[in-house]
């Protein structure tokens, strides 16, 4: 196992947005079962060692690869630029103004009529916009427009950030 | 089993060759020690046929110490040599014991990492050593029992056992010369004593998700596991550690106070009456439908009737305990974003899922039967010796691999006591993160690094796990130093720190030991409260940046107008900034991150001119007597 490689290659593949999930799995659990510490348990301590580090690096790996911002995030850096460099905030005016909506809707959930069907609603609304942001990342990333695939990036780490406040706002709402 | 194993010469594992391996359920209120014989895993006894093991140990003057039933048998005429429930101790701070309290009487003192030391006739003894003298019980049982020496042993601990807990739990093994196999959380056991992996590799499912619904006489703690080929994931974990099958005895006992409106303040005595008499009634019920107390023996002049009690009625009071339970569990799943019907199996541990409400109210809720042909006390113990028998190297093929999560988050102190985290709660280990941190004033050369664990945003509210410091990092602006601080926490959940400035390459790093801590309650508490104050934390968090904003906005003034605020400004401007220095300063020391925040605009605005002035003087300066061509 090679931890100076990228983590793509650690598992066989070429850097691409798609990834066919069930057989990363398959292949994280195959290189879990070859390479975890009890596997080294009654070996020297420099063996074990060296265990700890290649399964703290695929489990970095794995996160990377299953999470498509990260993901995104990642392919990106592996060009060598850095979506979400403090500089790097220009937005699309629309876009803002969708998520400032988006914000402002979440605000009003708790007093809605049915608070929990209106947070399955906006959930489905997020989940679709982040799946066509991810078609969206995927074809500029082939086609090689990296500038559209960085803001795209962006774009979809702001869906991300607001699926997880839903998710805290729920768990207040139903506890 | 093959009844004959054919085997080429120096490959068999020939019967004796079998490496002797044990599971150890370290418990709170008693312990056990298991192993797997003949492909069996089985719980060990002592040469009278008991099975588990009192955690209590007594302390003599010139004898070897007494451990279990033995020790137990003292624990109210030798009180202060007696110790029980050291595991609520382990990794703790002399502090936090302090606040446990009450219950507990021992004479404590502290050492110096702040460890809580125990005075007995036989010396001080940290819970560490009556740890060690617990597992050197169970460790001799496994021995005289197999008939060898062990290689070593799995011991279980809680799945939210944190950083300390886990190196206090470790370090007492090493103290009773075991060697630690693995450190395996309870819950992920109590799956693997099912053979709950073995199910799923016959057939239909690919992978599954199992609840573990542990219910202690004081504790509830619900763990949720994803299973896939012989690999459990432990997803999330939750509880509550002031909950137990001994609030059902309380709060049956208060109803019968109440039927019999036992109003007066009730003696020890009395007390124990009405304990005793609602664990024997509850036990009754779980046979018939109805039962009838009686006060005949009650410690005291009063005469009462005899009170009948029926199923419907107990479950009534049980209910509400349950619920709480129940609510955690729902909690949980949650957490592990997983949904009811994705539950495939449940597993039910501690003495207390006995209880046939809990077993129909469990149900209820996944809507499937849960798991209890396992002896709840026992089948924490039976997974561990499982998976001893596996890293002792005695299984070949398809191995069980039990990989774990992170219980509680990790993180560093940064500026303004703020905790910043860097590796959350939940994420798979072993793990490694780094953080890149930098200096915060002109020439500094040492940096402070804060380990801390817990989901709070202020530092006070989090588990202090160590503190460090970074020496030797060469003088630069504030800023322009790169620190690197790399977290390291290996399959045991134990955690090791390096920090490195990265243009020169100073480094240091801690294996974090066990210093203080925090109770059982407070981890738990904790977790709640990570939840609860939300909004609070958020706040708080504005409050402290925008005061460090402040400091930093009104340091850099100070130094200035000390430099060259005489030669630059006129009287009345200097009092101008003075004035919106002293407003920022009121503002600053309330609690309102917006006036703080609006005071700093004016003091920014008030400085803006006199910031440009600066620059030009000092523009001026370096350009002073030098020629074009120099520039």
């Amino acid at each position: 196992m090679d931890i100076s490689q990228n983590y793509f290659s650690g598992y066989g593949l070429e850097p691409s947005f798609v990834v066919e999930l069930g057989a990363l799995r398959q292949t994280h659990r195959a290189l879990q079962q070859q390479y975890h510490p009890d596997r080294f348990v009654t070996h020297a301590d420099d063996e074990q060692r060296r265990a700890v580090q290649i399964t703290a690096y695929l489990n970095q790996a794995y996160q990377t690869l299953t999470e498509p911002l990260l993901r995104g995030i990642y392919l990106l850096q592996l060009k060598g630029m850095d979506p979400l460099a403090p500089t790097n905030t220009q937005m699309p005016m629309d876009f803002l103004l969708q998520q400032i909506e988006l914000r402002e809707a979440m605000e009003e959930l708790a007093d809605a009529h049915d608070p929990e069907a209106a947070i399955d609603t906006m959930t489905a609304q997020l989940k679709a916009q982040a799946a066509q942001l991810e078609v969206d990342f995927a074809q500029a990333y082939t086609q090689k427009e990296f500038e559209n695939a960085q803001t795209t990036v962006r774009k979809l780490q702001f869906v991300v950030k607001l699926q997880q406040q839903l998710d805290a706002l729920e768990g207040e709402l139903l506890d | 089993m093959a009844l004959l194993q054919i085997a080429e010469p120096g490959q068999s594992a020939k019967p004796h060759e079998r490496k002797l391996a044990v599971g150890i359920d370290l418990g709170t209120t008693h312990s056990l020690v298991a192993s797997v014989r003949s492909g069996q895993a089985e719980t060990l006894p002592n040469s009278r046929g008991e099975h588990l093991l009192p955690s209590v140990v007594r302390y003599l003057a010139d004898e070897l110490p007494q451990v279990g039933i033995k020790a137990q048998e003292h624990l109210v005429d030798d009180a202060a040599n007696t110790v029980m429930s050291v595991k609520r101790l382990m990794g703790r701070g002399i502090e936090d014991v302090k606040r446990l309290g009450a219950n507990m009487p021992y004479l404590f003192e502290a050492c110096e990492q702040g460890m809580p030391l125990i005075s007995t006739v036989s010396g001080q003894k940290s819970p560490v050593q009556v740890s060690a003298d617990i597992l050197r019980a169970l460790v001799q049982r496994g021995e005289s029992s197999l008939g060898g020496e062990l290689v070593g042993a799995v011991i279980t601990v809680p799945a939210y056992f944190d950083d300390a807990q886990r190196q206090a739990t470790k370090d007492a093994a090493q103290l009773a010369g075991i060697q630690v196999l693995r450190l395996l959380n309870e819950p992920t056991a109590a799956a693997v004593a099912y053979g709950l992996e073995q199910q799923e590799q016959g057939g239909e499912q690919e992978h599954g998700t199992i609840a573990v619904f542990d219910l202690g006489g004081g504790t509830f703690d619900i763990s949720i596991l994803r299973m896939e080929k012989g690999v459990f994931e432990v997803l999330a974990t939750g509880g509550d550690s002031a909950l137990g099958g001994d609030d059902f005895d309380y709060a049956l006992a208060e109803w019968v106070r109440e039927q019999r409106q036992i109003t007066d303040q009730l003696d020890l005595a009395q007390q124990r009456f009405l304990l005793r008499l609602a664990r024997t009634s509850k036990e009754a019920l779980s046979q018939v439908e109805s039962t009838r107390l009686s006060f005949e023996g009650w410690p005291g002049d009063a005469i009462f009737a005899d009170l009948d009690l029926s199923l419907d009625q107990l479950n009534e009071l049980l209910d509400p305990i349950i619920g709480r339970a129940i609510r955690a569990t729902k909690r949980t799943l949650r957490d592990a974003k997983v949904s009811l019907d994705d539950v495939a199996q449940v597993v039910m541990v501690g003495g207390s899922t006995r209880s046939l409400r809990v077993q129909e109210r469990v149900e209820e809720l996944f809507q499937r039967p849960p798991l209890t042909d396992i002896d709840p006390d026992r089948v924490v113990a039976l997974g561990a010796a499982r998976q001893a028998d596996v890293l002792a190297g005695n299984q070949t093929g398809e191995e069980l691999l039990l990989l774990d999560v992170l219980p509680l988050s990790l993180g560093l102190e940064t500026m303004g006591g703020l905790m910043e985290r860097v590796i959350d709660r939940n994420t798979p280990i072993p793990v490694a993160r780094a953080q890149e941190f930098t200096t915060y004033q002109d020439g500094q050369t040492a940096m402070a690094v804060h380990v801390l664990q817990g989901e709070r945003e202020l530092i006070q509210d989090c588990r202090s796990l160590a503190r460090f410091e970074l020496r030797g990092i060469p003088p630069m602006a504030a800023g322009a130093a790169k620190i690197r601080v790399t977290f390291q926490v290996d399959a045991d959940g134990l955690l090791e720190v390096n920090a490195r400035e990265l243009t020169s390459g100073v480094a240091t790093s801690v294996q974090v030991k066990p210093s203080f801590g925090l109770s059982d309650q407070q981890i738990a508490d904790m977790i709640k409260a990570s939840w609860a104050n939300v909004d609070d934390d958020r706040s708080s968090r504005s409050l402290r940046e925008q005061q460090v904003e402040a400091d930093r906005l009104l340091e850099a003034i100070t130094v200035a107008l000390a430099e060259d605020g005489e030669r630059l400004l006129t009287a009345q401007e200097q009092q101008a900034i003075v004035a919106s220095m002293e407003q920022l300063v009121m503002a600053r020391n309330g609690d309102d991150h917006h006036a703080i925040a609006k005071q700093i605009e004016v003091m920014s605005k008030a400085s803006d001119a006199y910031a440009a002035m600066r620059m030009d003087d000092s523009i001026k300066r370096a350009l002073a007597g030098k020629a074009v061509d120099q520039l």
